[in-house]
């Protein structure tokens, strides 16, 4: 077992801190061709991951591996907890006849609901105040905006108690106003000792609020460190958006200090 | 009060009733599940892969009636007389089929509906053109628009038993299956078998198609299926209640249309599916408004 090796002017988590996730040599194939090769690395206990990296460059692939969802050809995935997850926003069907409180009790349940307790009512209640949300409990998810609807998301991968959550493109497709809601929350998750999370974004706003490590992926791990040594370097920089089409929020986009 | 029991002075408009509100019901039970799974074509699919089926039923049935085991059960005859024993198995085949070529991607559904629905069809043809000249002839127009007051009590009996059997199982895989349909990645994360799910939901859908293809007819059939589904989506608020008021729906609407049909002495499939029609387009002018 080779433990995860970054190039060395990158900075990588301390490897002696607790870990909620650790991937160790991971190779997956799809169709005969090789999507995720040796790729290593690990989250320490309340950390926030940036997964970043080109179009094509394995990060869905990734997130499935880790989630189960697709099985490694060799290497391996040790998770310490349950793993929460908020999909990008066009998987589902937006115009399923269904509430906030069915879809976070489907989560708890692992099926869909008929009828809903009191009890699981009062856990999705919960999960829908920690990102703000009480009022959506009632709503149909036709009826949410963009940002409503991924909080309710949120809510829906809260309820179980993830040690860590991964959230793929969670801004994607959302109006501004939204946006920002979710950048606030996920702000707030960045700054919870207990969560971690892994978030796969194209925003850079998302990026400078949130991440505490960046890990930049390109079918094997291209860079792991921390925001300052990537964000604003020349080869970054190439997959990620200009400062000047970053998020209308003024997004921090420091200087490259090489 | 006569408008409404007249009708029912002869036994064959109580079986038609009873059918029609069995088959409505059943129809538009399945219909809700299929069309939130992106295959509202799937009933019109599955329909005229039964009309392949009962004509291959009705080339190699003569032979089979001279078998002493046949020729001795009443309800064995007449499924080989109609085709349905060949129907029924056939079109399991097409819709597990469908449900291949849907699981391995390449395909939408609508697409791989059609390439099923055409070879299926034009097999039916054929299998109807070699039948031997001697062979007795076939009622081709009962057969494409059904004929819902033909309906024997065996006929009535089979899609009674249907559709208790479909209800029941729908009951029991409804939380799996209402997940699995809602998002498949997240259901396939909570454990739950989307695999099995898509041939269990295709081979009902089949089975409860050749079923009402006898009364609705392979042309009209999909009818059932989409409309009231259709319809309800507009109204409910959740997938169970949807799923209740598509089956009121498809029930009542092919019972009046049925009293429509015998009172204005018209065709009675035909106005079945109008007064569907009708009720789509009432749901469409006073439904609840959804946020744009």
């Amino acid at each position: 077992m080779t433990e995860a090796s970054p190039p060395s002017r990158y900075t990588p988590p301390d490897p002696r801190m607790p870990r909620v996730l650790d991937v160790r040599d991971l190779c997956v194939e799809l169709a005969g061709r090789t999507i995720l090769d040796e790729v290593s690395f690990f989250v320490p206990k309340g950390e926030f991951l940036c997964l970043c990296g080109p179009n094509g460059a394995g990060k869905s692939t990734l997130l499935k591996t880790i989630l189960g969802l697709i099985e490694p050809k060799s290497g391996e995935v040790v998770r310490s907890g349950t793993v929460g997850y908020v999909p990008q926003r066009k998987t589902f069907d937006r115009d399923f006849p269904a509430t906030a409180v069915e879809l976070i009790v489907a989560n708890l349940r692992g099926g869909w609901p008929i009828r809903i307790k009191p009890e699981e009512r009062e856990l999705a209640k919960r999960a829908l105040a920690r990102v703000g949300g009480e009022k959506l409990i009632d709503k149909n998810l036709a009826d949410l905006s963009g940002g409503e609807t991924q909080r309710v998301f949120l809510a829906r991968a809260l309820v179980t108690d993830p040690v860590l959550i991964i959230l793929d493109e969670p801004t994607a497709g959302v109006d501004v106003g939204g946006r920002q809601e979710l950048l606030t929350l996920m702000e707030e998750i960045s700054r919870s000792d207990e969560l971690a999370a892994i978030l796969v974004t194209h925003n850079i706003a998302a990026i400078a609020r949130t991440a505490e490590r960046i890990l930049y992926l390109d079918g094997r791990v291209m860079a792991w460190g921390l925001p300052h040594e990537l964000l604003g370097k020349e080869r970054f920089s190439a997959i990620m958006p200009s400062p000047r089409d970053a998020d209308a929020s003024g997004a921090a986009w420091p200087q490259d200090d090489e | 009060m006569s408008f409404l029991l007249d009708p029912f002075s002869a036994d064959f408009m109580v079986r038609a009733f009873i059918a029609g509100v069995v088959i409505g019901g059943l129809c538009a039970l399945v219909g809700v599940l299929v069309v939130q799974r992106g295959l509202a074509f799937i009933g019109d699919g599955l329909a005229h892969a039964a009309f392949g089926g009962i004509a291959l039923g009705l080339l190699i049935g003569p032979a089979l009636e001279k078998n002493r085991a046949i020729a001795g059960s009443a309800r064995a005859m007449t499924m080989v007389r109609d085709g349905s024993w060949i129907a029924l198995p056939f079109t399991v085949l097409i819709a597990l089929g469908i449900a291949f070529v849907l699981r391995r991607g390449r395909l939408r559904g609508d697409a791989a509906t059609g390439v099923f629905f055409a070879v299926s069809f034009a097999l039916g043809v054929l299998f109807l053109g070699l039948r031997p000249t001697s062979a007795p002839p076939v009622n081709v127009e009962a057969v494409l628009f059904g004929s819902i007051l033909a309906v024997t009590p065996s006929d009535l009996l089979t899609a009674t038993v249907v559709a208790v059997l479909v209800a029941g199982v729908l009951i029991l895989v409804w939380p799996k299956l209402a997940y699995a349909l809602f998002d498949r990645e997240l259901a396939e994360l909570s454990g739950v078998r989307v695999a099995v799910l898509d041939y269990l939901l295709l081979a009902i859908a089949a089975v409860v198609t050749v079923v009402a293809v006898k009364t609705a007819g392979v042309v009209l059939v999909s009818a059932y299926v989409v409309i009231p589904a259709a319809t309800a989506r507009m109204i409910g608020r959740r997938l169970s209640s949807v799923a209740i008021i598509a089956v009121v729906l498809g029930a009542a609407g092919s019972a009046i249309g049925l009293l429509a049909s015998y009172h204005l002495n018209v065709a009675s499939g035909a106005t079945i599916i109008l007064t569907l029609g009708l009720i789509f387009a009432l749901g469409l002018a006073f439904g609840p408004r959804r946020r744009a």
